[in-house]
């Protein structure tokens, strides 16, 4: 399989207090354990299991995803921050793969 | 021959799917009853926002929200198995989040919220999948 490709889209600047839309996917397969491959085999589970959002190190969204979760997971959300920050992104595997990504938000003064 | 095997594997299907559904709709009470430690969840204060049809059961896209949630589950009671994701909301966020589920048929979904005072509350949403994606 392909490495997992993480992508977040997101205003590279943003007025203090006023919401704005975060989109964030990541290019993973989400095998449920329940399909056959092309030998007839079962292909093993694997999925991403946990996604975490931060702000300046403070939790602002996680998702538990079970595997009815689609093939490249897809999250969007609205937040609305008052200063300057550094976003951090995560996806884990169920084997504790991670896969990061941190984006700079600048809020308009 | 292909018709006749074809017969054989509807016949296996319409056999086994009532089986499947039956056993994954207690699973979901189950489940629902594990994510509120055994409280029932009062009906509404929790929005769940679904197509009324969906022709691409792999990728159906589907948004939560709860004014003043702290956490919202949701539940697919026609799925293999029930659960689909828990989203747990912190600083800065909206109480709200958009994905896309994979859904086996067409069913129930259900959003349960977990408020900020510790209730619980849930609402439904019946589905109608033309091609499942399990």
């Amino acid at each position: 399989m392909a490495k997992p490709r993480p992508r977040v889209k997101l205003p590279k600047s943003v007025s203090v207090g006023v919401p704005f839309t975060v989109r964030t996917r990541i290019t993973h397969p989400m095998h449920t354990g329940l399909r056959l491959g092309r030998d007839g085999k079962r292909i093993p589970r694997r999925i991403i299991s946990r996604f975490v959002v931060r702000y300046n190190g403070e939790e602002t969204l996680s998702v538990d995803l079970e595997r009815a979760v689609s093939a490249d997971p897809y999250f969007s959300f609205e937040m609305a921050v008052q200063e300057s920050g550094e976003m951090e992104f995560e996806w884990m595997e169920d084997d504790g793969s991670t896969y990061r990504l941190s984006r700079r938000v600048q809020v308009k003064s | 021959m292909a018709g006749a095997s074809l017969a054989a594997l509807a016949a296996g299907l319409a056999g086994f799917r009532p089986v499947r559904i039956a056993r994954a709709a207690n699973e979901t009470s189950r489940a629902i009853a594990a994510f509120t430690k055994g409280t029932v969840p009062a009906e509404g204060g929790v929005l769940l926002e679904v197509p009324e049809i969906a022709d691409n059961g792999g990728a159906v896209p589907i948004r939560v929200s709860a004014e003043g949630a702290r956490r919202i589950a949701v539940f697919a009671d026609g799925n293999p198995s029930p659960g689909v994701a828990v989203f747990t909301f912190g600083k800065w966020i909206t109480p709200a989040a958009s994905t896309r589920i994979r859904l086996a048929g067409s069913q129930k979904l259900i959003a349960v919220a977990e408020m900020a005072d510790g209730t619980f509350r849930t609402t439904a949403r019946p589905i109608k999948v033309t091609a499942g994606g399990c």
